[in-house]
Protein backbone atom coordinates (compact mmCIF):
# COMPACT_ATOMS: atom_id res chain seq x y z
CA UNK A 1 0.00 0.00 0.00
CA UNK A 2 2.57 2.45 1.03
CA UNK A 3 4.82 1.53 -2.34
CA UNK A 4 1.44 2.01 -4.19
CA UNK A 5 1.14 5.21 -2.82
CA UNK A 6 4.77 6.27 -3.49
CA UNK A 7 4.77 5.22 -6.95
CA UNK A 8 1.34 7.29 -7.39
CA UNK A 9 2.85 10.35 -5.61
CA UNK A 10 6.02 9.97 -7.84
CA UNK A 11 4.14 9.40 -11.04
CA UNK A 12 1.44 12.61 -10.00
CA UNK A 13 4.81 14.63 -9.64
CA UNK A 14 6.07 13.17 -12.84
CA UNK A 15 2.86 14.39 -14.97
CA UNK A 16 3.12 18.00 -15.20
CA UNK A 17 7.47 18.12 -15.45
CA UNK A 18 7.00 15.83 -18.39
CA UNK A 19 3.67 17.67 -19.90
CA UNK A 20 5.87 20.98 -19.58
CA UNK A 21 8.79 22.43 -22.17
CA UNK A 22 11.82 22.54 -21.29
CA UNK A 23 14.31 25.68 -21.79
CA UNK A 24 15.59 24.85 -25.07
CA UNK A 25 19.54 24.14 -25.35
CA UNK A 26 22.41 26.23 -26.32
CA UNK A 27 23.07 26.51 -29.98
CA UNK A 28 26.60 25.65 -31.13
CA UNK A 29 29.06 28.08 -31.86
CA UNK A 30 29.44 27.17 -35.23
CA UNK A 31 26.29 27.69 -36.80
CA UNK A 32 23.72 30.58 -36.30
CA UNK A 33 21.46 30.30 -33.23
CA UNK A 34 17.88 28.96 -33.89
CA UNK A 35 14.84 30.85 -33.79
CA UNK A 36 12.95 30.20 -30.39
CA UNK A 37 10.06 28.36 -32.82
CA UNK A 38 13.02 26.53 -34.26
CA UNK A 39 14.11 25.02 -30.43
CA UNK A 40 10.42 24.27 -29.39
CA UNK A 41 10.02 22.54 -32.54
CA UNK A 42 13.31 20.48 -31.45
CA UNK A 43 12.58 20.36 -28.07
CA UNK A 44 8.75 19.12 -28.40
CA UNK A 45 10.01 16.59 -31.20
CA UNK A 46 12.72 14.92 -28.13
CA UNK A 47 9.40 14.85 -25.78
CA UNK A 48 7.64 12.93 -28.79
CA UNK A 49 10.87 10.25 -28.91
CA UNK A 50 10.71 10.15 -24.98
CA UNK A 51 6.72 9.82 -24.54
CA UNK A 52 6.96 7.27 -27.23
CA UNK A 53 9.58 5.30 -25.61
CA UNK A 54 7.75 5.41 -22.43
CA UNK A 55 4.41 4.28 -24.14
CA UNK A 56 6.00 1.21 -25.81
CA UNK A 57 7.58 0.20 -22.14
CA UNK A 58 3.86 0.62 -21.12
CA UNK A 59 2.12 -1.27 -23.89
CA UNK A 60 0.96 -4.57 -22.27
CA UNK A 61 0.02 -6.46 -25.48
CA UNK A 62 -1.19 -6.20 -28.94
CA UNK A 63 -4.03 -4.52 -29.89
CA UNK A 64 -6.13 -6.58 -32.73
CA UNK A 65 -4.98 -5.45 -36.00
CA UNK A 66 -8.73 -5.63 -37.35
CA UNK A 67 -11.69 -5.80 -36.40
CA UNK A 68 -12.42 -9.02 -34.32
CA UNK A 69 -14.82 -11.01 -37.21
CA UNK A 70 -12.43 -13.12 -37.56
CA UNK A 71 -11.84 -15.70 -34.45
CA UNK A 72 -8.86 -17.33 -33.53
CA UNK A 73 -8.79 -21.25 -33.22
CA UNK A 74 -6.57 -21.01 -29.92
CA UNK A 75 -8.28 -23.65 -27.60
CA UNK A 76 -8.17 -22.68 -24.07
CA UNK A 77 -9.24 -24.63 -21.16
CA UNK A 78 -10.63 -22.42 -18.55
CA UNK A 79 -10.55 -23.52 -14.67
CA UNK A 80 -13.10 -25.04 -13.10
CA UNK A 81 -16.00 -22.88 -11.04
CA UNK A 82 -18.80 -23.77 -8.82
CA UNK A 83 -21.04 -23.20 -5.99
CA UNK A 84 -22.19 -25.05 -2.86
CA UNK A 85 -24.42 -24.29 -0.03
CA UNK A 86 -25.34 -26.01 2.99
CA UNK A 87 -28.34 -25.33 4.92
CA UNK A 88 -29.71 -26.03 8.67
CA UNK A 89 -33.77 -25.76 8.39
CA UNK A 90 -35.69 -25.85 11.59
CA UNK A 91 -39.53 -26.51 10.88
CA UNK A 92 -41.62 -25.22 13.89
CA UNK A 93 -42.52 -28.49 15.78
CA UNK A 94 -40.06 -30.67 13.50
CA UNK A 95 -36.37 -31.70 13.99
CA UNK A 96 -34.13 -29.47 13.16
CA UNK A 97 -32.79 -30.82 9.36
CA UNK A 98 -28.83 -29.88 8.26
CA UNK A 99 -28.58 -30.96 4.77
CA UNK A 100 -25.51 -30.42 2.11
CA UNK A 101 -28.39 -29.02 -0.51
CA UNK A 102 -25.90 -28.22 -3.61
CA UNK A 103 -22.56 -29.31 -4.72
CA UNK A 104 -22.04 -28.37 -8.06
CA UNK A 105 -19.55 -27.85 -10.69
CA UNK A 106 -19.33 -25.74 -13.97
CA UNK A 107 -16.71 -27.18 -16.44
CA UNK A 108 -15.59 -24.81 -19.76
CA UNK A 109 -13.61 -25.72 -22.74
CA UNK A 110 -13.32 -23.26 -25.79
CA UNK A 111 -12.58 -25.47 -28.81
CA UNK A 112 -11.94 -22.00 -30.27
CA UNK A 113 -13.42 -18.41 -29.85
CA UNK A 114 -16.28 -19.60 -32.22
CA UNK A 115 -16.92 -22.91 -30.31
CA UNK A 116 -17.35 -23.69 -26.67
CA UNK A 117 -18.37 -26.22 -24.35
CA UNK A 118 -20.03 -25.59 -21.10
CA UNK A 119 -20.89 -28.02 -18.29
CA UNK A 120 -22.59 -28.34 -15.34
CA UNK A 121 -22.95 -31.12 -12.77
CA UNK A 122 -24.87 -31.32 -9.26
CA UNK A 123 -24.86 -33.60 -6.57
CA UNK A 124 -27.97 -32.54 -4.50
CA UNK A 125 -28.62 -33.66 -0.62
CA UNK A 126 -24.92 -34.71 -0.94
CA UNK A 127 -25.64 -38.47 -1.17
CA UNK A 128 -26.77 -40.48 -4.37
CA UNK A 129 -28.24 -44.12 -3.98
CA UNK A 130 -30.20 -46.10 -6.19
CA UNK A 131 -34.10 -47.12 -5.72
CA UNK A 132 -34.28 -45.36 -2.15
CA UNK A 133 -35.36 -41.29 -1.75
CA UNK A 134 -32.13 -39.54 -1.85
CA UNK A 135 -30.40 -36.93 -3.45
CA UNK A 136 -29.48 -36.26 -7.18
CA UNK A 137 -26.90 -36.55 -9.16
CA UNK A 138 -27.79 -34.33 -12.27
CA UNK A 139 -25.76 -32.93 -15.70
CA UNK A 140 -28.08 -29.51 -15.48
CA UNK A 141 -25.52 -28.17 -18.53
CA UNK A 142 -23.51 -29.81 -20.85
CA UNK A 143 -23.84 -27.95 -24.22
CA UNK A 144 -21.75 -26.74 -27.19
CA UNK A 145 -22.14 -22.87 -28.08
CA UNK A 146 -21.59 -21.98 -31.26
CA UNK A 147 -20.73 -18.38 -31.57
CA UNK A 148 -21.38 -16.86 -34.59
CA UNK A 149 -22.23 -13.35 -33.70
CA UNK A 150 -23.39 -11.44 -31.28
CA UNK A 151 -26.03 -11.20 -32.25
CA UNK A 152 -27.01 -15.25 -33.73
CA UNK A 153 -25.71 -18.03 -31.84
CA UNK A 154 -26.24 -21.51 -32.06
CA UNK A 155 -26.38 -23.80 -28.77
CA UNK A 156 -27.31 -27.11 -28.44
CA UNK A 157 -26.93 -29.63 -25.56
CA UNK A 158 -28.21 -30.05 -21.95
CA UNK A 159 -30.08 -26.62 -21.71
CA UNK A 160 -31.29 -24.60 -19.05
CA UNK A 161 -34.80 -22.90 -19.63
CA UNK A 162 -34.35 -19.32 -20.06
CA UNK A 163 -37.01 -18.53 -17.52
CA UNK A 164 -37.21 -16.14 -14.58
CA UNK A 165 -34.86 -15.17 -12.56
CA UNK A 166 -33.47 -18.06 -10.80
CA UNK A 167 -33.15 -20.80 -13.12
CA UNK A 168 -30.39 -19.08 -14.83
CA UNK A 169 -29.23 -17.20 -11.87
CA UNK A 170 -29.00 -19.23 -8.98
CA UNK A 171 -25.57 -19.14 -7.40
CA UNK A 172 -25.79 -18.83 -3.99
CA UNK A 173 -24.64 -15.52 -3.39
CA UNK A 174 -27.04 -14.30 -6.02
CA UNK A 175 -30.17 -14.46 -4.14
CA UNK A 176 -31.73 -13.73 -0.84
CA UNK A 177 -32.73 -16.74 1.14
CA UNK A 178 -31.53 -19.96 2.70
CA UNK A 179 -33.84 -21.29 -0.08
CA UNK A 180 -35.11 -20.30 -3.73
CA UNK A 181 -38.06 -18.84 -3.86
CA UNK A 182 -41.21 -21.03 -3.73
CA UNK A 183 -42.70 -19.16 -6.97
CA UNK A 184 -39.30 -20.49 -8.36
CA UNK A 185 -39.95 -24.12 -7.49
CA UNK A 186 -43.32 -25.12 -7.55
CA UNK A 187 -44.56 -22.21 -11.11
CA UNK A 188 -41.29 -21.93 -12.52
CA UNK A 189 -39.98 -25.61 -11.47
CA UNK A 190 -36.31 -24.65 -11.15
CA UNK A 191 -33.55 -25.81 -11.98
CA UNK A 192 -35.35 -26.29 -15.35
CA UNK A 193 -33.04 -27.60 -17.75
CA UNK A 194 -33.72 -30.37 -20.65
CA UNK A 195 -32.22 -31.52 -23.61
CA UNK A 196 -32.55 -29.49 -26.72
CA UNK A 197 -31.24 -26.73 -29.12
CA UNK A 198 -31.72 -23.36 -30.69
CA UNK A 199 -30.35 -20.11 -30.57
CA UNK A 200 -29.33 -16.86 -28.57
CA UNK A 201 -27.76 -13.27 -29.09
CA UNK A 202 -27.73 -9.70 -27.93
CA UNK A 203 -29.10 -6.50 -30.34
CA UNK A 204 -28.78 -2.70 -29.65
CA UNK A 205 -28.11 -1.21 -26.42
CA UNK A 206 -28.58 -3.88 -24.34
CA UNK A 207 -31.54 -6.15 -25.36
CA UNK A 208 -31.18 -10.31 -25.36
CA UNK A 209 -32.86 -13.07 -26.57
CA UNK A 210 -32.90 -16.96 -26.49
CA UNK A 211 -35.51 -19.53 -27.90
CA UNK A 212 -35.11 -22.80 -28.02
CA UNK A 213 -36.48 -26.38 -28.65
CA UNK A 214 -36.48 -28.76 -25.93
CA UNK A 215 -37.86 -32.26 -24.66
CA UNK A 216 -41.19 -30.94 -22.96
CA UNK A 217 -42.87 -31.40 -19.26
CA UNK A 218 -44.19 -34.75 -18.39
CA UNK A 219 -47.89 -34.28 -17.40
CA UNK A 220 -48.03 -37.70 -15.38
CA UNK A 221 -45.65 -35.91 -13.02
CA UNK A 222 -47.96 -32.76 -12.20
CA UNK A 223 -48.99 -32.65 -8.66
CA UNK A 224 -51.24 -30.12 -6.96
CA UNK A 225 -48.65 -30.16 -3.62
CA UNK A 226 -45.71 -29.35 -6.41
CA UNK A 227 -47.26 -27.73 -9.26
CA UNK A 228 -44.21 -28.39 -12.03
CA UNK A 229 -41.69 -29.01 -9.80
CA UNK A 230 -41.27 -32.68 -10.53
CA UNK A 231 -42.45 -32.63 -14.23
CA UNK A 232 -39.21 -32.51 -15.53
CA UNK A 233 -38.24 -35.12 -17.65
CA UNK A 234 -34.36 -33.89 -17.53
CA UNK A 235 -32.81 -35.55 -20.19
CA UNK A 236 -33.53 -38.72 -18.92
CA UNK A 237 -34.64 -40.79 -21.90
CA UNK A 238 -36.83 -37.37 -22.52
CA UNK A 239 -40.19 -38.15 -24.59
CA UNK A 240 -39.68 -36.42 -27.29
CA UNK A 241 -43.02 -37.33 -29.98
CA UNK A 242 -43.62 -33.48 -28.93
CA UNK A 243 -40.96 -30.97 -28.82
CA UNK A 244 -41.51 -27.57 -26.64
CA UNK A 245 -40.87 -24.44 -27.12
CA UNK A 246 -39.19 -21.51 -24.95
CA UNK A 247 -37.71 -17.88 -25.22
CA UNK A 248 -37.17 -15.28 -23.24
CA UNK A 249 -36.18 -11.68 -24.33
CA UNK A 250 -34.45 -9.43 -21.65
CA UNK A 251 -34.00 -5.98 -21.32
CA UNK A 252 -30.22 -4.78 -19.52
CA UNK A 253 -29.93 -1.45 -21.49
CA UNK A 254 -30.19 1.12 -18.14
CA UNK A 255 -27.81 1.02 -15.48
CA UNK A 256 -29.50 -1.43 -12.42
CA UNK A 257 -32.57 -2.44 -14.26
CA UNK A 258 -33.01 -5.68 -15.56
CA UNK A 259 -36.50 -6.60 -17.18
CA UNK A 260 -37.33 -9.81 -18.91
CA UNK A 261 -40.12 -12.11 -19.72
CA UNK A 262 -39.97 -15.54 -21.12
CA UNK A 263 -42.47 -18.31 -22.10
CA UNK A 264 -42.91 -22.22 -22.31
CA UNK A 265 -45.40 -23.96 -24.16
CA UNK A 266 -45.71 -27.68 -25.09
CA UNK A 267 -47.46 -30.95 -25.33
CA UNK A 268 -47.19 -32.85 -22.47
CA UNK A 269 -49.38 -35.88 -22.08
CA UNK A 270 -47.43 -38.05 -24.10
CA UNK A 271 -47.62 -41.10 -21.36
CA UNK A 272 -51.86 -40.51 -21.48
CA UNK A 273 -52.85 -43.16 -24.31
CA UNK A 274 -55.04 -41.21 -26.76
CA UNK A 275 -54.87 -38.16 -24.33
CA UNK A 276 -53.27 -34.80 -25.26
CA UNK A 277 -52.71 -31.40 -23.03
CA UNK A 278 -50.93 -28.67 -23.18
CA UNK A 279 -49.24 -26.80 -20.59
CA UNK A 280 -48.38 -23.11 -21.04
CA UNK A 281 -46.57 -20.69 -18.98
CA UNK A 282 -45.88 -16.87 -19.32
CA UNK A 283 -43.48 -14.87 -16.88
CA UNK A 284 -42.63 -11.59 -16.17
CA UNK A 285 -39.57 -10.18 -13.94
CA UNK A 286 -37.97 -6.88 -12.79
CA UNK A 287 -34.53 -6.55 -10.73
CA UNK A 288 -33.62 -2.92 -10.23
CA UNK A 289 -30.59 -1.31 -7.79
CA UNK A 290 -29.37 1.74 -6.93
CA UNK A 291 -26.95 2.68 -4.16
CA UNK A 292 -27.99 0.34 -1.15
CA UNK A 293 -31.47 -0.67 -2.29
CA UNK A 294 -32.41 -3.20 -4.79
CA UNK A 295 -35.92 -4.88 -5.61
CA UNK A 296 -37.00 -7.53 -7.46
CA UNK A 297 -40.20 -8.93 -8.31
CA UNK A 298 -41.09 -12.26 -10.91
CA UNK A 299 -44.80 -13.42 -11.82
CA UNK A 300 -45.85 -16.70 -13.79
CA UNK A 301 -48.80 -18.24 -14.75
CA UNK A 302 -49.02 -21.80 -15.72
CA UNK A 303 -52.10 -22.79 -18.63
CA UNK A 304 -53.06 -26.13 -18.95
CA UNK A 305 -55.47 -27.58 -21.41
CA UNK A 306 -56.93 -30.73 -20.80
CA UNK A 307 -56.21 -30.71 -17.24
CA UNK A 308 -59.83 -32.26 -16.71
CA UNK A 309 -59.02 -35.00 -19.24
CA UNK A 310 -55.53 -35.38 -17.34
CA UNK A 311 -57.27 -36.19 -13.59
CA UNK A 312 -60.17 -38.38 -15.23
CA UNK A 313 -57.14 -40.70 -16.74
CA UNK A 314 -54.94 -40.64 -13.94
CA UNK A 315 -57.77 -41.67 -11.96
CA UNK A 316 -59.13 -44.49 -14.22
CA UNK A 317 -55.54 -46.21 -14.25
CA UNK A 318 -53.92 -45.63 -10.94
CA UNK A 319 -56.80 -44.70 -8.87
CA UNK A 320 -55.91 -41.39 -7.89
CA UNK A 321 -56.85 -38.36 -8.55
CA UNK A 322 -54.18 -35.82 -9.84
CA UNK A 323 -56.04 -32.95 -8.81
CA UNK A 324 -54.07 -30.90 -11.63
CA UNK A 325 -55.73 -27.54 -12.39
CA UNK A 326 -56.16 -25.65 -15.17
CA UNK A 327 -54.18 -22.73 -13.82
CA UNK A 328 -51.37 -22.32 -11.71
CA UNK A 329 -50.08 -18.71 -10.70
CA UNK A 330 -47.28 -17.35 -8.19
CA UNK A 331 -45.53 -13.67 -7.73
CA UNK A 332 -43.22 -12.43 -5.30
CA UNK A 333 -41.72 -9.31 -4.32
CA UNK A 334 -38.74 -8.62 -2.78
CA UNK A 335 -37.27 -5.62 -1.57
CA UNK A 336 -33.36 -5.05 -0.20
CA UNK A 337 -31.05 -2.97 1.22
CA UNK A 338 -27.51 -3.03 1.51
CA UNK A 339 -27.08 -1.03 4.71
CA UNK A 340 -23.31 -0.58 5.06
CA UNK A 341 -22.04 -0.44 1.12
CA UNK A 342 -18.71 1.25 2.02
CA UNK A 343 -17.12 -1.71 4.47
CA UNK A 344 -15.16 -4.13 3.13
CA UNK A 345 -17.40 -7.13 4.26
CA UNK A 346 -21.01 -6.64 3.33
CA UNK A 347 -24.58 -7.01 4.87
CA UNK A 348 -27.81 -7.55 3.02
CA UNK A 349 -30.96 -7.48 5.05
CA UNK A 350 -34.21 -8.30 2.70
CA UNK A 351 -38.16 -8.86 2.99
CA UNK A 352 -39.57 -11.16 0.19
CA UNK A 353 -43.51 -11.67 0.05
CA UNK A 354 -44.84 -14.78 -2.00
CA UNK A 355 -47.53 -15.52 -3.21
CA UNK A 356 -48.43 -19.30 -4.91
CA UNK A 357 -51.30 -20.88 -5.69
CA UNK A 358 -51.28 -24.39 -7.77
CA UNK A 359 -54.83 -24.58 -8.22
CA UNK A 360 -55.36 -21.56 -9.08
CA UNK A 361 -58.61 -22.42 -11.67
CA UNK A 362 -59.86 -25.96 -11.53
CA UNK A 363 -61.36 -27.56 -14.33
CA UNK A 364 -65.07 -27.01 -14.87
CA UNK A 365 -66.81 -28.89 -11.53
CA UNK A 366 -64.02 -29.34 -9.58
CA UNK A 367 -63.23 -26.72 -6.89
CA UNK A 368 -59.78 -25.78 -5.46
CA UNK A 369 -58.53 -27.38 -2.68
CA UNK A 370 -57.39 -23.89 -0.19
CA UNK A 371 -54.45 -25.41 1.50
CA UNK A 372 -52.59 -25.20 -2.19
CA UNK A 373 -53.13 -21.51 -2.06
CA UNK A 374 -50.43 -20.15 -0.05
CA UNK A 375 -48.70 -17.14 1.11
CA UNK A 376 -44.79 -16.69 2.30
CA UNK A 377 -43.47 -14.12 4.16
CA UNK A 378 -39.45 -14.59 4.51
CA UNK A 379 -37.69 -12.22 6.14
CA UNK A 380 -33.75 -12.51 6.52
CA UNK A 381 -30.09 -10.89 5.92
CA UNK A 382 -27.30 -12.32 4.27
CA UNK A 383 -23.33 -11.21 5.38
CA UNK A 384 -20.80 -11.50 2.69
CA UNK A 385 -17.30 -12.22 4.26
CA UNK A 386 -16.07 -12.20 0.60
CA UNK A 387 -18.44 -11.24 -2.25
CA UNK A 388 -18.19 -14.80 -3.45
CA UNK A 389 -19.39 -16.00 0.06
CA UNK A 390 -22.86 -15.50 1.62
CA UNK A 391 -24.09 -16.30 5.22
CA UNK A 392 -27.34 -16.40 5.47
CA UNK A 393 -30.42 -16.37 8.12
CA UNK A 394 -33.55 -16.42 7.23
CA UNK A 395 -37.50 -16.26 9.20
CA UNK A 396 -40.14 -17.52 6.97
CA UNK A 397 -43.67 -17.94 7.72
CA UNK A 398 -45.86 -19.93 4.90
CA UNK A 399 -49.51 -19.70 5.55
CA UNK A 400 -52.35 -21.66 3.51
CA UNK A 401 -55.75 -20.11 2.65
CA UNK A 402 -57.10 -23.38 4.36
CA UNK A 403 -58.73 -23.51 8.33
CA UNK A 404 -57.10 -27.18 8.13
CA UNK A 405 -53.81 -26.76 6.80
CA UNK A 406 -52.18 -23.76 8.38
CA UNK A 407 -48.93 -23.49 7.21
CA UNK A 408 -45.56 -24.05 9.11
CA UNK A 409 -42.96 -21.48 10.25
CA UNK A 410 -39.09 -22.16 9.97
CA UNK A 411 -35.95 -20.68 10.87
CA UNK A 412 -33.12 -21.20 8.39
CA UNK A 413 -29.70 -20.92 8.41
CA UNK A 414 -27.19 -21.49 5.36
CA UNK A 415 -23.46 -20.85 3.97
CA UNK A 416 -23.08 -20.76 0.15
CA UNK A 417 -20.56 -19.87 -1.48
CA UNK A 418 -19.34 -19.66 -5.52
CA UNK A 419 -15.84 -20.06 -7.19
CA UNK B 1 -0.36 -0.61 -35.26
CA UNK B 2 -4.16 0.09 -36.44
CA UNK B 3 -5.32 -0.32 -32.93
CA UNK B 4 -4.62 -0.53 -29.23
CA UNK B 5 -5.21 -1.19 -25.73
CA UNK B 6 -3.49 -0.84 -22.24
CA UNK B 7 -4.44 -2.47 -19.30
CA UNK B 8 -3.74 -1.98 -15.97
CA UNK B 9 -4.59 -2.33 -12.31
CA UNK B 10 -5.13 1.14 -11.27
CA UNK B 11 -6.08 4.02 -12.20
CA UNK B 12 -3.21 6.41 -11.95
CA UNK B 13 -1.20 4.14 -14.11
CA UNK B 14 -3.65 5.20 -16.79
CA UNK B 15 -3.86 8.65 -15.87
CA UNK B 16 -0.31 8.74 -16.47
CA UNK B 17 -0.93 6.71 -19.90
CA UNK B 18 -3.24 9.28 -21.15
CA UNK B 19 -0.92 12.13 -20.54
CA UNK B 20 2.07 10.20 -22.12
CA UNK B 21 0.01 8.77 -25.07
CA UNK B 22 -1.36 12.20 -26.04
CA UNK B 23 0.69 14.54 -26.56
CA UNK B 24 -0.44 18.23 -26.82
CA UNK B 25 -2.25 19.13 -29.96
CA UNK B 26 -3.27 15.35 -30.64
CA UNK B 27 -6.28 15.14 -32.62
CA UNK B 28 -7.53 12.33 -31.27
CA UNK B 29 -10.82 12.12 -29.31
CA UNK B 30 -10.89 10.51 -25.76
CA UNK B 31 -13.36 9.19 -24.13
CA UNK B 32 -14.28 7.35 -20.80
CA UNK B 33 -16.64 4.83 -20.67
CA UNK B 34 -17.64 3.06 -17.58
CA UNK B 35 -19.01 -0.29 -17.72
CA UNK B 36 -20.85 -2.16 -14.67
CA UNK B 37 -20.61 -6.41 -14.97
CA UNK B 38 -23.28 -8.39 -13.27
CA UNK B 39 -23.99 -12.02 -13.99
CA UNK B 40 -24.56 -11.88 -16.70
CA UNK B 41 -24.44 -8.38 -18.42
CA UNK B 42 -22.04 -5.96 -19.44
CA UNK B 43 -23.89 -2.38 -18.65
CA UNK B 44 -23.43 -1.16 -21.48
CA UNK B 45 -22.80 -3.78 -23.47
CA UNK B 46 -22.98 -1.52 -26.72
CA UNK B 47 -19.80 1.16 -27.02
CA UNK B 48 -20.05 3.39 -30.08
CA UNK B 49 -16.76 5.80 -30.95
CA UNK B 50 -15.28 7.64 -33.84
CA UNK B 51 -12.29 6.43 -35.43
CA UNK B 52 -9.26 7.33 -33.84
CA UNK B 53 -10.87 7.76 -30.46
CA UNK B 54 -9.14 6.57 -27.39
CA UNK B 55 -11.44 4.92 -25.09
CA UNK B 56 -10.32 4.88 -21.05
CA UNK B 57 -12.42 1.95 -19.87
CA UNK B 58 -13.34 1.50 -16.40
CA UNK B 59 -14.66 -1.37 -15.62
CA UNK B 60 -15.87 -2.52 -11.95
CA UNK B 61 -18.32 -5.87 -11.00
CA UNK B 62 -21.20 -5.77 -9.23
CA UNK B 63 -21.01 -9.07 -7.57
CA UNK B 64 -18.36 -11.29 -8.70
CA UNK B 65 -14.90 -11.72 -10.51
CA UNK B 66 -15.40 -11.27 -14.54
CA UNK B 67 -13.58 -11.17 -17.21
CA UNK B 68 -13.09 -8.62 -19.75
CA UNK B 69 -11.62 -9.61 -23.11
CA UNK B 70 -11.69 -8.50 -26.47
CA UNK B 71 -11.54 -10.96 -29.04
CA UNK B 72 -9.43 -11.72 -31.38
CA UNK B 73 -6.63 -9.68 -29.31
CA UNK B 74 -4.64 -10.75 -26.02
CA UNK B 75 -6.34 -7.74 -24.36
CA UNK B 76 -8.02 -9.84 -21.01
CA UNK B 77 -8.13 -8.89 -17.48
CA UNK B 78 -9.81 -9.71 -14.42
CA UNK B 79 -12.38 -7.23 -12.86
CA UNK B 80 -12.16 -7.18 -9.17
CA UNK B 81 -15.24 -8.12 -7.39
CA UNK B 82 -18.00 -6.07 -6.03
CA UNK B 83 -16.62 -3.09 -3.47
CA UNK B 84 -13.12 -3.86 -4.74
CA UNK B 85 -12.23 -1.39 -7.12
CA UNK B 86 -11.77 -1.04 -10.63
CA UNK B 87 -10.11 -2.11 -13.87
CA UNK B 88 -8.61 0.04 -16.22
CA UNK B 89 -8.36 -0.81 -20.18
CA UNK B 90 -7.20 1.99 -22.95
CA UNK B 91 -8.28 1.14 -26.33
CA UNK B 92 -7.57 3.07 -29.35
CA UNK B 93 -9.92 2.88 -32.12
CA UNK B 94 -8.13 3.64 -34.91
CA UNK B 95 -9.70 0.90 -37.20
CA UNK B 96 -13.29 1.16 -37.95
CA UNK B 97 -15.53 -2.41 -37.28
CA UNK B 98 -17.03 -4.26 -34.94
CA UNK B 99 -15.03 -5.62 -31.83
CA UNK B 100 -16.51 -8.33 -29.54
CA UNK B 101 -15.44 -8.29 -25.53
CA UNK B 102 -16.42 -10.73 -23.10
CA UNK B 103 -16.24 -12.35 -19.88
CA UNK B 104 -13.78 -14.55 -20.04
CA UNK B 105 -13.82 -15.65 -16.28
CA UNK B 106 -16.60 -18.33 -15.80
CA UNK B 107 -18.94 -16.56 -12.89
CA UNK B 108 -21.71 -18.54 -13.08
CA UNK B 109 -24.84 -20.57 -15.50
CA UNK B 110 -25.39 -17.99 -17.65
CA UNK B 111 -21.52 -16.77 -18.18
CA UNK B 112 -21.72 -17.53 -22.14
CA UNK B 113 -24.24 -14.45 -22.38
CA UNK B 114 -21.75 -12.07 -21.30
CA UNK B 115 -20.91 -10.31 -23.99
CA UNK B 116 -20.79 -6.62 -25.74
CA UNK B 117 -19.12 -5.31 -29.00
CA UNK B 118 -17.56 -1.84 -29.39
CA UNK B 119 -18.56 -0.35 -33.02
CA UNK B 120 -15.61 1.86 -34.46
CA UNK B 121 -17.21 4.20 -37.02
CA UNK B 122 -15.25 6.08 -39.95
CA UNK B 123 -14.82 9.75 -39.62
CA UNK B 124 -17.47 11.47 -41.72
Amino acid sequence: MRVSIMVLVVLFAAGPVLAQPQPPPAAPADRPAKTPEEARIDELERQLEELGARVAELQAGEAPEKPNDEASTTSQTGPISGYMDFHLNRPQDEDPVLDFHRFVLLLNHSFSDRMRFVGEIEVEHGFVEGLEESGELEVEQAYLDFRVSRSFNVRAGMLLAPVGIINERHEPPSYFGVERPSVDTFIIPSTWFEAGAGVHGAFGAGWHYQAYLMAPLDATRITAEEGLAEARQKGFLSNARNIGQTARLEYVGLPGLTLGTSFWRGKTGFNFRREESRVGLIEFDGRYHTGPFAIRGEFAQVFIDGADHLNDFAQRTTGVNSNIARQMRGFYVEPSVRPLPKLKYDIAAFARYENFDTQFRMPAGVLPLKQFDRAAWVVGASYYPDPDVALKIDYTVIRTQSSLFRGVDSLNVGLGWWF
Amino acid sequence: MSAGFLRFGSLPFAVLLVILAAPSGSSQDRKVVKITAERFTFTPSQIKVKRGTVIEFRLRSDDTNHGFKIVGSDANLIIPKRGRGEATLIFRAEMPGRYTFECSKVCGAGHSFMRGEIIVEDQE
